[in-house]
């Protein structure tokens, strides 16, 4: 046996998984997409709810390292998401968190901003329910909302820049 | 996500980024088993320690939207880190879990990673990764995905 083919009996070194032709790609990709929906036939609504709940934390993750300078609201995405996951009714997470249905509703349809009491009571309903399936830091609602206000901010400039910029003058001498 | 130092058990933390295409080149075959510069035109990461340089460990994916599933093309050690003598323990799965982290982001409850090994090192990878075995595919579902993510999280 040479050095190379030993190399490559090694279970750790790694494997080589390209598909050598198309036929082969498609043949297995049937007969995995079949067994796949077998298996998720099985998946336990508790499993599935936990996939979700991983993906939106994933997502924020994603969002927070590469945030879109855009006017897309994030954050409500990320709120109606978290929300949609865990109850069927929207008023019931407002009733959990002790806010009324008309101001969740208020934030959820950007007629206004989530107060500071608001942010604080997503971050421990959040807590409470990653708690003991998944790290989520406890900071990332925070993070999502400033983040986006930055860039929403930056973004906009010609917006809201000459109205404000008329007032400002530098009288400091420098 | 951390790999250990075997010699002293120590934890370090690592980065896994995109290769940029002019780092193709340095990846030799000697040190990293394959010819890495056929994959430059895939989508490839590289596994370093935090603050260093030096590149431990490669995977190659491509994805598969239409079926919810993220292909692992190849995937690779650096030669000084396999085997019993290996320096740092952990590389693979470090990226197995990152992954399996695109593939729960892309396609939530859906998610699937796949891998098709040439060699009889599939059931090194059932073992280690509980992957199913569907004709010669392997692949990590939803169970095996939380799974995986939560232990290289968590470590």
């Amino acid at each position: 046996m040479t050095e190379n083919t030993k190399d490559k009996l090694d279970t750790e070194f790694g494997v080589d998984s390209r598909y050598s032709s198309e036929k082969e790609r498609k043949s297995d990709a049937a007969a995995l997409m079949e067994a796949r929906l077998r298996r998720m036939k099985n998946l336990s609504k508790e499993k599935i709810t936990k996939a979700k709940l991983m993906q939106l934390k994933l997502r924020m993750d994603e969002y927070i390292k590469h945030p879109a300078h855009d006017n897309h609201s994030n954050f409500l995405e990320f709120l109606k998401s978290y929300i949609d996951t865990l109850y069927s009714k929207r008023s019931d997470f407002a009733r959990d968190i002790a806010v009324t249905s008309v101001s969740l509703s208020q934030v959820i349809n950007k007629h206004r901003e989530p107060k500071e009491e608001f942010l604080l009571k997503l971050m421990i309903h959040s807590e409470k329910v990653y708690a003991g399936f998944c790290a989520f830091p406890k900071e990332i609602w925070y993070q999502v909302y400033y983040h986006e206000k930055i860039c929403n901010t930056m973004s906009n400039q010609k917006e809201w820049r000459p109205e404000i910029e008329k007032d400002i003058r530098v009288s400091a001498v420098l | 996500m951390k790999i250990i130092e075997t010699s002293t058990g120590e934890k370090r933390l690592v980065d896994i980024l995109p290769v940029e295409i002019d780092e193709f080149k340095t990846f030799k075959k000697e040190r990293y088993f394959f010819d890495w510069k056929k994959e430059k035109h895939q989508e490839v990461y590289k596994l370093q320690i935090k603050g260093m340089s030096d590149v431990f460990g490669l995977v190659s994916i491509e994805r598969i939207p239409e079926e919810w599933r993220i292909h692992i093309r190849l995937l690779t050690v650096s030669k000084e880190n396999k085997g019993k003598e290996k320096k740092y323990d952990k590389i693979i799965g470090n990226l197995m879990a990152f992954v399996a982290k695109i593939a729960l982001r892309e396609f939530g409850e859906l998610a699937c990673v796949s891998l098709r090994p040439k060699s009889q090192i599939a059931r090194h990878y059932m073992e280690t990764y509980n992957m199913n075995l569907t004709g010669l595919t392997l692949s990590m579902e939803i169970p095996q995905i939380l799974a995986l993510i939560n232990l290289y999280d968590n470590d």
